[in-house]
């Protein structure tokens, strides 16, 4: 179906933050109509390399080709008139907007006071039917599911007349039912003409849908090949590199693991029972929660996001009282605050790093000791103790391969993906007979993801109860005992490891209940 | 966005080196200021090498100016850390001058109020008087900010103008001394005085309590567990707050230790300098206090290096007024300038990334 024109190239581009060369030497040739897989673990430098030919990043050094003429890009308007969009991560929508306004919104519409929208109408809902893009196009953005709301970003692309659609990550919130018919409907578009870039970091996604690969690690090519030239085992290695080792992976072993991983314990570590959370306008954000965690169990909860993980996570570490029902931790008085928890061994991963779990104005050793630093060996009455601080504070850089140039530095200087490290190494640093972890493992390349899937199951093995709340639905099928799929605060389903399956798990966190 | 690789870790920065390299800003901002204010000052007919040499060297040509820059120091030094403190843990505390101005007033009603007791009471009990009261002016904005959620930036100013009124009221209807033209109280016993510790230049001993306080100070935010509980709360309250510490009860402690802490400064103005309550007596401290506390960025281990710095300036403006008549006034233009300069070397090195 492709033909082998080729529509655009970055050629040897160059860009550096600060002293991190997060590309180097890359290039990336776009043919007409395919769909092009930018396949890298997280650091890679893949979106850098599509924020720059989006215009959202100048680039230090190299060129792009548009039909063989150079083109200069300074901003997303610049992409926008040469033909390119980008549909991000997270969508940049006005939620109170309808969908027919939050596509015209930004570009000239013909009856711009009376808002008189027919004519724009008429073109997407053309769009939407040619491209199966089905919306609702007079409702609210803000009660659309996630798989709705990307609907409305591809078709806001379309409608400027673009030609080259770069997708972020695009299959993150969706259900894997969503993941197909955005599939289909990829598909459609580059039989129409389009080219598409499909950035993710899932293997079985770009093998699945991509016409071409290109695999970047560390801000590097490192190849480029049709689907079908290469084994599955080459992408991996080319993903990952040398250093690790795939055959004994937990990530890549396709969730076929030993009778001894999946031992539980049988005493109840965490139970929840009939816990509601009402927001204060009355709006019930969790739903007559009851579930139980044991000892050596991961126990999973998924579902998109946004359907009350958070709340449960808040509510067990005790950072918002729940309006109703009883949760109880061994060993923990009921109803304890936060700090007492950290204290009595609940460890906790927050979901949101930056804003939850992230000192950033403070040092590395600082960051790596919060909820700790009333007990010993950190402090001692009323005095820290520096010196057993940074000390400890330099075995967890090391174990957890923090990048940074000493305990002392700003934890402002790091990435996202080595605060997710220091979010790891603090939750791990004391022994916890309850893990709350809401997304570990975002932001990781995968060498790191795997070293916390070891340490999971390494604190399994010890009986650690684990709740894992993930968006991830590979991850927590490869790691969980037992699944939990919420929907709008409520819990939907329970299934026991034998009985996973995607599609099912899909269908529950849509909210259609099973009957189990 | 959160897309970027990683490199081998860069070779040790030294200490000095990053030290130097931190301020090279500051020197220039203070370079740049001094040559703007320089055009100014040539542009009124004054020798500006002459006004310059007078503005940096007075303080340290005689044991007199080096004694008054002393002097100019301790409130200077006092009410940045009331500015700082609190900043430690988010919280702007503006409100500087009214809690002086309250632990003026407290210490100067316990130093009439026990005027016969000894020295060896009375003066703790000044001290302590002014302390209280300043951290009572400083409670009231934490409480309602603690209860109501009340802008602290918005009542810690608005006490400032209650507190004017109250020391206008104490001076001329409590404890007037009707022989002064100017609202001023009769003064404290000499018990509450504080002593000296050079007599000619008259040093008092309130140099010694606030190099002592710039101690505590840092000993309390950088080595102790309530310490780490203001940092953590300032530099994220939200994840101070899932991690366990009680983010608003930091914030009502940070605003009375601020009070506490302008009020100290108040009671050795009256125990060192005054002997008694004068109305104006906050002078413009709290606006330099302010100044020194941007320029050291909310560092309070800088405080005191800053502040002597803004003293050294103050002193010689004043020499320069007396010697070569050029306004006093000049020096805020100086001061404004260098704050204006170290803000935007912010901005530039920021852009430069």
């Amino acid at each position: 179906m492709t033909d082998e024109t080729i529509i655009l190239e970055m050629k040897g581009i160059y860009k550096a933050f600060d002293q991190n060369q997060a590309l180097d030497d890359v290039s990336f040739a776009l043919r007409k109509r395919e769909i092009h897989g930018l396949l890298g673990g997280n650091g890679a430098g893949k979106t850098t390399l599509m924020n720059i030919l989006y215009g959202l990043y100048r680039m230090d050094r190299g060129s792009v080709l548009r039909g063989g003429r150079e083109i200069d890009i300074r901003s997303p308007r610049d992409a926008i008139r040469h033909g390119i969009a980008m549909v991000h991560q997270h969508f940049l929508q006005v939620e109170t907007y309808s969908v027919m306004e939050n596509i015209v919104l930004g570009s000239d519409v013909k009856h711009p006071y009376t808002m008189n929208l027919a004519e724009e109408r008429h073109k997407v809902s053309e769009l939407a039917e040619r491209f199966g893009l089905q919306v609702d196009l007079d409702a609210a953005v803000e009660g659309l599911t996630m798989g709705a709301r990307q609907k409305v970003e591809i078709l806001k692309s379309l409608y400027r007349g673009v030609d080259i659609l770069i997708l972020d990550e695009p299959t993150t919130n969706l259900t894997p039912q969503e993941v197909d018919t955005l599939f289909e409907s990829l598909r459609v578009m580059v039989n129409e003409g389009l080219s598409i870039v499909f950035i993710t970091h899932k293997l079985r996604e770009v093998l699945s849908v991509c016409d071409r690969i290109t695999v970047l690690r560390n801000g590097k090519n490192i190849l480029t090949l049709g689907r079908g030239e290469a084994s599955e085992e080459a992408f991996v290695r080319a993903m990952v590199g040398e250093e690790m080792n795939v055959e004994k992976s937990i990530f890549f072993s396709k969730g076929k693991l030993g009778e001894e991983a999946l031992r539980v314990g049988e005493t109840p570590v965490l139970e929840m029972e009939n816990v509601h959370l009402t927001r204060s306008d009355g709006i019930a954000l969790l739903k007559d929660i009851t579930l139980t965690v044991y000892e050596s169990e991961i126990l999973g909860i998924a579902g998109v996001a946004g359907n009350g993980q958070r709340e449960l996570a808040e509510v067990i570490m005790g950072v918002q009282p729940p309006s109703g029902g009883r949760i109880r931790v061994r060993g923990v008085a009921e109803g304890s605050a936060s700090g007492d928890l950290l204290r009595q061994g609940v460890a906790y991963i927050p979901e949101d790093r930056l804003h939850d779990g992230f000192l950033p104005k403070a040092n590395v050793a600082t960051n790596l000791i919060l909820g700790f630093h009333r007990q010993p060996p950190y402090s001692r009455g009323v005095f820290l103790d520096w010196n057993k601080v940074f000390e400890t504070a330099r075995g967890l850089i090391r174990e957890y391969n923090i990048k940074t140039q000493s305990p002392a530095d700003a934890g402002g200087n790091l990435s996202g993906g080595n605060i997710q490290r220091v979010m790891i190494a603090r939750a791990f640093s004391r022994p916890a007979k309850l893990l709350v972890a809401h997304n570990p493992t975002r932001g990781l390349d995968i060498p790191s993801m795997e070293f916390v899937y070891q340490k999971l199951l390494e604190g399994k093995k010890g009986g650690m109860a684990t709740l894992l709340l993930s968006e991830d639905l590979d991850e927590l099928l490869l790691l969980c005992n037992r699944i939990v799929v919420l929907y709008r605060g409520e819990i939907v389903g329970v299934l026991p490891r034998s009985r996973f399956e995607k599609y099912e798990i899909g269908r529950m966190m849509s909210g259609v209940r099973t009957n189990v | 966005m959160s897309e970027q690789t990683f490199n081998p870790p860069l070779p040790q920065k030294t200490v000095l080196q990053t030290a130097a390299q931190k301020a090279v800003p500051y020197l220039a901002a203070v370079i740049v200021s001094f040559l703007v204010a320089g055009v100014f000052i040539a542009a009124m007919g004054f020798d500006v090498l002459k006004a310059y040499e007078t503005i940096f060297f007075t303080s340290f040509r005689s044991l007199n100016g080096f004694v008054q820059t002393l002097l100019k120091l301790i409130p200077l030094m006092l009410h940045a850390y009331a500015f700082t403190v609190p900043l430690t843990a988010g919280k702007y505390n503006i409100g500087a001058e009214g809690q002086f101005l309250a632990g003026a007033i407290g210490a100067t009603a316990v130093g009439i109020v026990f005027a016969s007791l000894p020295p060896l009471v009375l003066l703790p009990l000044v001290l302590l008087g002014g302390i209280l009261a300043g951290a009572f002016w400083g409670l009231i904005p934490g409480w309602l900010l603690y209860r109501f959620s009340i802008n602290e930036i918005l009542t810690t100013t608005l006490f400032n103008f209650v507190s004017f009124n109250l020391v206008d009221f104490i001076a001329t209807k409590v404890w007037a001394d009707t022989a002064a033209g100017h609202p001023t109280t009769i003064a404290i016993g000499e018990g509450g005085w504080l002593p000296l510790l050079v007599n000619r230049p008259p040093l008092h001993a309130g140099i010694l309590l606030a190099l002592a306080l710039a101690a505590a100070v840092y000993v309390y935010t950088n080595r102790t567990v309530a310490g780490y509980d203001l940092v953590a709360t300032g530099a994220n309250p939200r994840a101070a707050k899932v991690y366990g510490i009680n983010v608003r009860r930091m914030f009502i402690l940070s605003l009375v230790l601020a009070g506490a802490i302008a009020g100290l400064s108040g009671a050795i103005e009256v125990a060192g300098v005054q002997h008694r309550l004068i109305e104006g007596m906050q002078s413009n401290f709290l606006v330099l206090g302010l100044i020194i506390g941007l320029l050291a960025k909310g560092n309070n281990l800088a405080v005191p290096f800053v502040a002597f710095f803004i003293a050294i300036l103050e002193v010689g403006a004043s020499a320069m007024q007396r010697t070569l008549m050029i306004p006093v006034q000049m020096i805020f233009i100086v001061e404004a300038l260098v704050l204006v300069f170290v803000l935007m070397s912010d901005v530039i090195g920021r852009r430069r990334r």
